[in-house]
């Protein structure tokens, strides 16, 4: 490739150069496939919110639930415009709540009502669903297998209790991936059996659960069905799902402006780092281009030679960038997979823009240099020394 | 004698550099030359006379401030930028002292680019440096980088490079300046025999009496004027 060689003829400054800009992309990869991972997270809530209506204690906020009694099912599914209700008990895996870093891994207990109403479906890897006589068995989520060392027909050991693995669930990314399942009855029995020891002597095991899952007739509004339920039920708090996305909202703008700040800065290192190279390769040139438009190169040829060559720089920079940006994040998933916690996803619109991105920094700032070599006067540069 | 037509007609060419307020060279003043199809004419003159000025004027590579310059029966110092470049490309062709070779490419690389420039095809180009390089007696050198190859062999590819596009006239600035005696007899005679072979009028600059006395005509340049630019059989084309 002649473009190849006449890029890599100061070696080291044009290195540099790709250097900065491959530091650069591989930011734009960390953080783009944490914010991706986090977007997908999200998205995967939003869909799951996005039919239906969740019935939690009064005063519980969307991120902690008190437990609530199962004697509310009959009031909330007397409600008109409600298909089915389904109950269930959400609650850590692991007791012992350090605060850390990412999605915590939970237990999802459910009684199974209403699957047939569920929009978010989920496949299995491997087994099969639970059903709601598979008492003393469970329901894997993809992120947990390595974690608990699972495989169907074998046993796994949660808070402490042996269970019997009978279905893995496929990669959802969002969060199913983190979660054990298992019948609503084990739940409430995990779940009662880390309570104090005061509350722990009042409440009947199988009376608790920390949230209802309202499915709405079809043709009902959640938002709607959401305002009903809490009028017609005291002490719930019935959410639809806009309050979910507006939560969820603000927390991704953060993550998205993160991003942009990266690219900004890569733009302007990256950017300025070109304009400098593609100045200086220019001026060295000079003499070789008048040569060139001496031979019979117009305007428009000097152009596409610098910009060419402009736009390989960013490509390679763009390129090593992403490869080594997407190690890190392999090798970061890796480090964390002990911790539960799968931080970085690399999405292909992630991979592709980082690259793109890349080649038109290398286009945009090689467009100055490109233009001043083209309008060099052939004689003036043919004496140029 | 054979009927002559005149491929090249510069008349009362004047061109000024202007370098800052008050301070500026008339490079060429009422400069007038006419050079005939199919000859090999040398410019001498001291330095600082103009020649270079004046066959880049000459080449479409340089503006003029009044004058006319007709190349082949056109008129072509009022042409556009985009015009004269396509003028470079197919009708004339240029050698330099320095040869002028892009360093990163190998010799039959730097003689595709004319052919690429004038708008041939990869593979058209590749065929047609190849038989320019045949021309030039370097068919066994294409793969060589200029750093690879001598003097005179640079200054063959560079004759290549302005032979492939088959112009009219190639113009050479000083084109042996830099080679030992050997070697400039030797890219004298190969552009002797293209000159007869091909029909291709040469304007050489040269310093060199051995040179001028091979061609066809010669033109002696001072201070920015031709001394006999004019009136086609003043000389006998022998240097004096
Ligand atoms: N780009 C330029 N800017 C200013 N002066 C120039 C330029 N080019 C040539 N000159 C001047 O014009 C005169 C003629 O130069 P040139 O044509 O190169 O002469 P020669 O080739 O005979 O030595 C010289 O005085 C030279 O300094
Ligand atoms: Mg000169």
């Amino acid at each position: 490739m002649r473009i190849l060689r006449n890029v890599f003829r100061r070696k080291l400054r044009v290195l540099l150069t790709i250097f900065g800009i491959t530091i650069g992309v591989l930011a734009l990869v960390v953080m783009g496939s944490m914010a991706e991972k986090i977007n997908m997270l999200v998205s995967g809530g939003t869909r799951y919110y996005s039919d239906k209506v969740t019935v939690a204690a009064e005063g519980s906020s969307m991120f902690s639930t008190g437990p609530l009694s199962i004697g509310k099912y009959d009031a909330i599914k007397a409600v008109p415009g409600v298909a089915e209700v389904s109950a269930g008990i959400a609650t850590l895996l692991e007791t012992d709540t350090s605060v850390s870093f990412g999605i915590p891994a939970t237990i999802q207990g459910s009684d199974l009502r209403g699957q047939e109403l569920e929009s978010f479906k989920v496949t299995y890897s491997d087994g099969r669903a639970l059903r709601a006589d598979d008492s003393g068995s469970v329901v894997v989520g993809s992120d947990l297998v390595g974690k608990l060392d699972a495989q169907v027909g074998g046993f796994v050991s949660v808070r402490g209790e042996r269970f019997q693995v009978v279905g893995i669930l496929d990669k959802t990314l969002t969060g199913p991936d983190t979660s054990v399942w298992m019948t609503l009855a084990d739940a409430q029995r995990l779940f009662v059996q880390d309570l104090p020891e005061v509350i722990r002597s009042q409440v009947d095991k199988n009376d608790l659960v920390t949230s209802f899952v309202v499915y709405p007739t079809e043709g009902t509004d959640p938002e709607q069905l959401a305002l009903d339920v809490n009028k017609a039920v005291p002490g719930v708090k019935a959410t639809g799902p806009k309050a979910f996305q507006d939560q969820i909202a603000s927390a991704t703008k953060i993550f998205s402006a993160i991003l942009y700040g990266i690219a900004i800065i890569a733009l302007f290192v990256g950017g300025l780092s070109v304009i400098n190279t593609m100045t200086m390769s220019v001026n060295e040139r000079t003499r070789e281009i008048g040569v060139r438009k001496a031979i019979g190169a117009s305007d428009g040829q000097i152009v596409r030679q610098f910009l060419g060559e402009a736009g390989i720089i960013g490509l390679i920079g763009g390129v090593s960038g992403l490869v080594l940006g997407w190690i890190a994040v392999v090798v970061a998933n890796k480090l964390l997979e002990s911790s539960d916690l799968n931080l970085f996803l690399v999405t292909p619109r992630l991979a592709i823009g980082s690259v793109v991105f890349a080649l038109i920094l290398g286009l945009v700032s090689g467009l100055y240099p490109s233009l001043h070599a083209a309008r060099l006067e052939p004689v003036v540069a043919l004496r140029y020394e | 004698m054979q009927t002559l037509e005149t491929i090249i007609r510069g008349a009362g060419i004047h061109k000024r550099y202007v370098m800052g307020k008050d301070n500026y060279v008339d490079a060429l003043q009422d400069a007038s030359v006419e050079i005939e199809k199919g000859q090999m004419v040398a410019v001498m003159g001291p330095s600082g006379s103009g020649k270079s000025t004046l066959v880049h004027i000459l080449g479409c590579l340089d503006s003029v401030n009044s004058g006319e310059v007709w190349l082949d029966g056109r008129r072509v110092d009022k042409l556009s930028r985009r015009d004269l470049a396509q003028l470079r490309r197919t009708e004339v062709g240029f050698i330099f002292q320095t040869f002028n070779l892009v360093p990163s490419f190998t010799a039959l690389e730097n003689v595709m680019l004319a052919a690429e420039y004038a708008g041939k095809s990869r593979r058209e180009a590749r065929e047609l440096a190849r038989t320019a390089l045949a021309q030039v007696g370097l068919a066994d050198r294409e793969d060589h980088k200029p750093t690879e190859l001598s003097g005179g062999q640079q200054q063959r590819v560079a004759i290549a490079r302005a032979l492939v596009n088959s112009p009219k006239v190639i113009f050479g600035d000083e084109p042996t300046g830099n080679l030992d005696s050997a070697s400039s007899t030797e890219i004298v005679d190969m552009m002797h025999r293209i000159n007869r072979d091909t029909g291709t009028t040469f304007v050489l600059v040269t310093h060199d009496p051995d040179v001028a006395a091979t061609c066809d005509r010669v033109f002696h340049m001072l201070d920015g004027r031709v001394a006999n630019g004019n009136g086609r059989h003043a000389e006998d084309g022998r240097a004096d």
